[in-house]
């Protein structure tokens, strides 16, 4: 008997350290966006590329791969205060600011079907972050 | 252009490296401090490793195939992190879970294939 209490408080402990923050749900966010910015980036900058080997070394290309890298710490950092079944799906949302950002930078032809991925991505997201705030009172461990 | 057989495994296994990388990084972030303990930090190093290396293949997959047929093999990187979380991790699925992620994959599928 002893021992089975104190195993259930254990697991209820571990429930407990494994509940998802709400702001490293908000910090996963920030770096899809962040993500999405080292997309344009890449893009703006591999368009710079030409036959003289220094053209690898321009401006929005490093710039790109320093917001590429600056998101992946974030993400890292909010790991520790969250599932990874809860956050690794938000950065999906990474998707929605590349439509956005190559729309409106870049003038590319976002079609229909583009936007209703987006918006599924949007719902699917949603839905996840929605289960963190119900799966940490569901106590039960299996 | 149709995309090569090879390039289609090529990415699959990109996507399930990517699914390893991130369950490194939980366990590597978990432990993490900004201190010199970083570097003895073996699954942040290894999920680091796989995360560049899944680029560096994933490269090699876009080299002779569409993105428009590998972008969506990319997204199962979504259901690895969900099978290799439940095994490793003793993280738990419910409905929300499996439904979000079912609604991201047909979105990503919808955005790079149309």
């Amino acid at each position: 008997m002893k021992k089975m209490s104190s195993k259930k408080r254990k697991i209820n402990a571990k429930t407990e350290s494994k509940k998802t923050k709400t702001w490293a749900i908000l910090l996963v966010v920030f770096c899809g966006f962040l993500g999405a910015i080292a997309q344009l980036l890449l893009k703006i900058g591999s368009e710079r590329i030409n036959e003289s080997i220094t053209s690898i070394f321009n401006l929005p290309l490093l710039f790109g791969f320093v917001f590429y890298g600056l998101a992946t710490i974030l993400f890292i950092i909010s790991l520790k205060h969250g599932e990874v079944t809860i956050l690794y799906p938000i950065i999906a949302t990474s998707y929605v600011w590349v439509s956005l950002f190559s729309s409106y930078f870049l003038h590319e032809n976002i079609t229909l079907a583009k936007w209703g991925g987006d918006l599924l991505i949007i719902l699917g997201v949603s839905l996840i972050g929605y289960s963190s705030k119900i799966s940490s009172n569901t106590g039960v461990n299996k | 252009m149709i995309t090569p057989t090879s390039s289609i495994i090529i990415a699959l296994i990109c996507a399930v490296l990517g699914g390893f990388a991130q369950i490194l990084f939980k366990k590597g972030a978990d432990n993490l401090k900004f201190d010199l303990s970083m570097l003895k930090n073996y699954p942040l190093i290894f999920g680091l490793g796989l995360y560049g290396l899944s680029a560096v293949l994933f490269i090699f997959a876009l080299r002779n195939g569409e993105l428009s047929t590998l972008y969506p093999i990319i997204a199962t990187t979504y259901i690895w992190v969900n099978l290799l979380a439940v095994k490793f991790l003793n993280e738990r699925m419910n409905i929300y879970k499996l439904s979000g992620t079912a609604l991201i994959i047909a979105g990503v599928i919808l955005t790079s294939v149309i």
